[in-house]
């Protein structure tokens, strides 16, 4: 299957997992602070893992529709306890599901890139408000998709300057927003030092085009900063992630040629098999027979 | 949850079109739309994509029911959105409509009064919001229209133009004065290189290689995507869909940088803006464009890559869904300050229409001597000898 990255894993591509990474990061001072958490679309929870692992957490709420993935998210975080909830968020059903697992403490809810796969998010949209009116902090983000005018399968929505314009003027007029941008960076290490480097400020650009679009709102929504994080590149993992997705196209335009030639094929076959008589007993030799 | 959509007509107007079509697609989310018609049909209604999936109820039927949402869509309508049943009300705007009429035209100050109303605010293009939300004290609900991906389907290669003529598109009402279709001809007409002029309109007087139209959404995809560049050279827009119709279609456009091409066109990336009242300057870029056909597929291809990034009907339906429901769950707007802003407003029009009779009434006075010198003329011995000198007159008079 071709890898749109849409579900990270530890092999998932450096700069998409250190953006992932970082929204979770982003949260995590929210999430520390409240004794509940619910991760909506968490995946298999590596990124959650990697901003939460030393941190106590109270009750996580996690919820995924992947069973697989719901199955390995959570196991890398200390938490008193966790619940791992099915739903598919596009339906009422599903939401009413999250909400009745959540839990009266009002707490956390983060939902990275989890609305753009949802055929309507009416539904997920209006709970996440009502939520916010109830004391729970919500942590959102989209990503910006109409940018590179990318058309992903795995999408619903296409997500833009635009689209999240109408999507901040449904949520509280105070929510916080923040936009990510990706960074360029490289390391230069003398042998034999190991320790960690410092990375120098990083200056925002004033014009500079966002991945993503970042939304918190509730009462904990100020405690989103500005943050920027920084991890070495693992060129042989992305590699490896480059060739096995030119693996996997080569394979499926494989699949898709042969495919197109069993339609092609099936489809002269059934024209000869609804022709005439005359036509479809045909051989090269009673052709040449007829010809003079 | 039930809405009604309050429409003047269903006539041929991009408007109702946009109405119809939010009204069909907000039904997959569990809302149950109705067309409501807020004046007495005389005209058979067009034949709008949809329109058979949404019940269409008179005004008179609709009061007979109860409304968890009316929203007006058109400044006239307000008024009989009073007239529902409804939970709560909310209106569509869809354009600053007061600019639709000129500064002496009495129309212009009941189209300004609506946007005093106390009503919920859903509009279509970020300048209609941040306008009204300096006007008022609210929070204005944002749902850009959507565009028919099926029928304005980009094509999958965008083949160069190296030959031929500038295929050039125009749309438009020329009656209307604020869409410029005048100025729009005349461009082309001053234009040196090669082209062919597509009108689409329902007007038949004009000078252009071909006039088309009305036509159906279908039929200008087709004339779009033939084309290389949509003409638009509006004072006054709402959302502006014609220039981003043609995008979806492969065609760039070239525009005044009326109200609404902010949202998406930029100038050298996807189109060309040009100025108002420069009939020159247009007809130059369009030579350019002709003459430069690098630039030309540049910018058909930029454009390509805009109307990919713009929303669908199906998420714009979505997106009007989630503010249909936000709507029903904030608390209907405070109705004093809604008064005190058309109470400030109305007390204007009468300073303004005060000023008016004041110019008119000291006229009319200068006139007065002028009046009796007409009077006399008129009479028969004087205007018999007067006749050569009028006839001169209405020579050598300025137009």
């Amino acid at each position: 299957m071709a890898d749109w990255q849409e579900r990270i894993t530890r092999d998932t591509k450096p700069s998409i997992r250190v953006e992932h990474d970082l929204r979770y990061a982003a949260a995590a001072p929210v999430v520390r602070a409240v004794p509940t958490w619910c991760d909506l679309g968490c995946g298999a929870g590596v990124a959650a893992a990697d901003a939460l692992a030393d941190a106590d957490l109270g009750r996580v709420v996690l919820v995924d529709a992947d069973a697989d993935a719901l199955d390995q998210a959570g196991r890398d975080l200390r938490a008193r306890e966790t619940v791992r909830v099915e739903a598919d968020l596009a339906t009422e059903e599903g939401v009413a599901a999250v909400r009745g697992a959540l839990g009266d403490a009002p707490g956390a809810v983060t939902c990275f890139e989890v609305i753009e796969h949802l055929e309507t998010f009416v539904p997920l949209l209006e709970a996440l408000v009502e939520l916010a009116a109830a004391g729970w902090t919500i942590v959102a983000s989209v990503p910006n998709d109409a940018f590179w005018a990318l058309e992903n399968p795995y999408h619903h929505t296409m997500w833009g300057e635009g689209a999240f314009e109408e999507l901040r003027r449904l949520l509280p007029a105070d929510a916080v927003v923040a936009r990510q941008v990706p960074l360029d960076g490289s390391q230069l290490v003398v042998e034999g030092d190991d320790g960690a480097l410092d990375v120098p400020p990083v200056a925002p650009r004033a014009d500079a085009v966002p991945s993503h679009f970042v939304v918190a709102f509730g009462p904990r929504a100020a405690e989103l900063t500005s943050r920027a994080l920084a991890i070495g590149s693992d060129l042989d993992g992305r590699r490896r992630w480059e060739r096995q997705r030119e693996s996997t196209l080569a394979v499926l335009e494989a699949e898709l040629e042969e495919l197109r030639a069993y339609v092609k094929w099936s489809s002269d076959e059934l024209a000869r098999l609804n022709a005439p008589a005359e036509i479809r007993d045909q051989t090269p030799e009673t052709v040449a027979r007829r010809e003079p | 949850m039930n809405v009604a959509f309050l429409v003047n007509d269903l006539q041929l107007s991009g408007g109702v079109g946009v109405v119809v079509e939010h009204a069909r697609q907000v039904g997959r989310h569990g809302i149950d739309a109705t067309l409501v018609l807020a004046r007495e049909r005389d005209d058979p209604d067009w034949r709008f994509r949809g329109l058979g999936d949404v019940e269409v109820l008179s005004l008179g039927e609709a009061r007979t029911r109860s409304w968890d949402v009316a929203i007006a869509t058109w400044w006239e309508t307000t008024s009989a959105l009073l007239e529902l049943d409804a939970a709560r009300r909310a209106y569509f705007v869809q354009s600053l409509e007061d600019r639709f009429y000129r500064p002496d035209d009495p129309q212009r100050l009941g189209a300004a009064l609506t946007h005093d109303l106390p009503l919920q605010v859903i509009t279509e293009a970020r300048w209609i919001a941040e306008t009204l939300e300096e006007l008022r004290d609210q929070r204005v609900l944002l749902v850009r229209n959507g565009i028919s991906k099926d029928v304005f389907a980009a094509p999958a290669e965008l083949p160069v133009r190296l030959h031929g003529p500038l295929r050039i598109v125009v749309e438009g009402n020329p009656h209307v004065w604020f869409k410029g279709v005048g100025e729009a001809l005349a461009s082309v007409r001053q234009m040196r290189e090669p082209h062919h002029l597509t009108v689409v309109t329902a007007a038949r007087d004009l000078d252009a290689d071909e006039i088309v139209g009305p036509l159906s959404h279908e039929e200008m995809a087709a004339l779009y995507a033939r084309s290389d560049v949509v003409l638009k050279l509006s004072r006054v827009e709402g959302m502006f869909g014609p220039p981003l119709e043609g995008m979806h279609c492969g065609a760039t456009c070239v525009v005044t940088a009326v109200t609404g091409a902010e949202e998406y066109v930029e100038h050298g990336r996807n189109g060309l803006v040009v100025d108002w009242d420069d009939p020159r300057g247009t007809s130059r870029a369009l030579d350019l464009l002709a003459r430069d056909r690098a630039l030309l597929h540049s910018l058909r291809l930029g454009a390509l890559a805009t109307a990919r990034s713009w929303p669908s009907w199906e998420q714009a339906g979505t997106m009007m869904a989630a503010a249909l429901r936000e709507v029903a769950r904030r608390p209907a707007p405070d109705a004093g300050p809604a008064f005190a802003a058309a109470l400030s407003d109305v007390r204007a029009a009468i300073e303004a229409q005060a000023l008016v009779v004041s110019q008119r009434d000291r006229l009319r006075y200068r006139v007065a001597p002028l009046e009796r010198l007409d009077r006399v003329v008129e009479r028969r011995p004087l205007r018999w000898l007067l006749a050569p000198l009028r006839r001169v007159w209405r020579r050598v008079r300025p137009s």
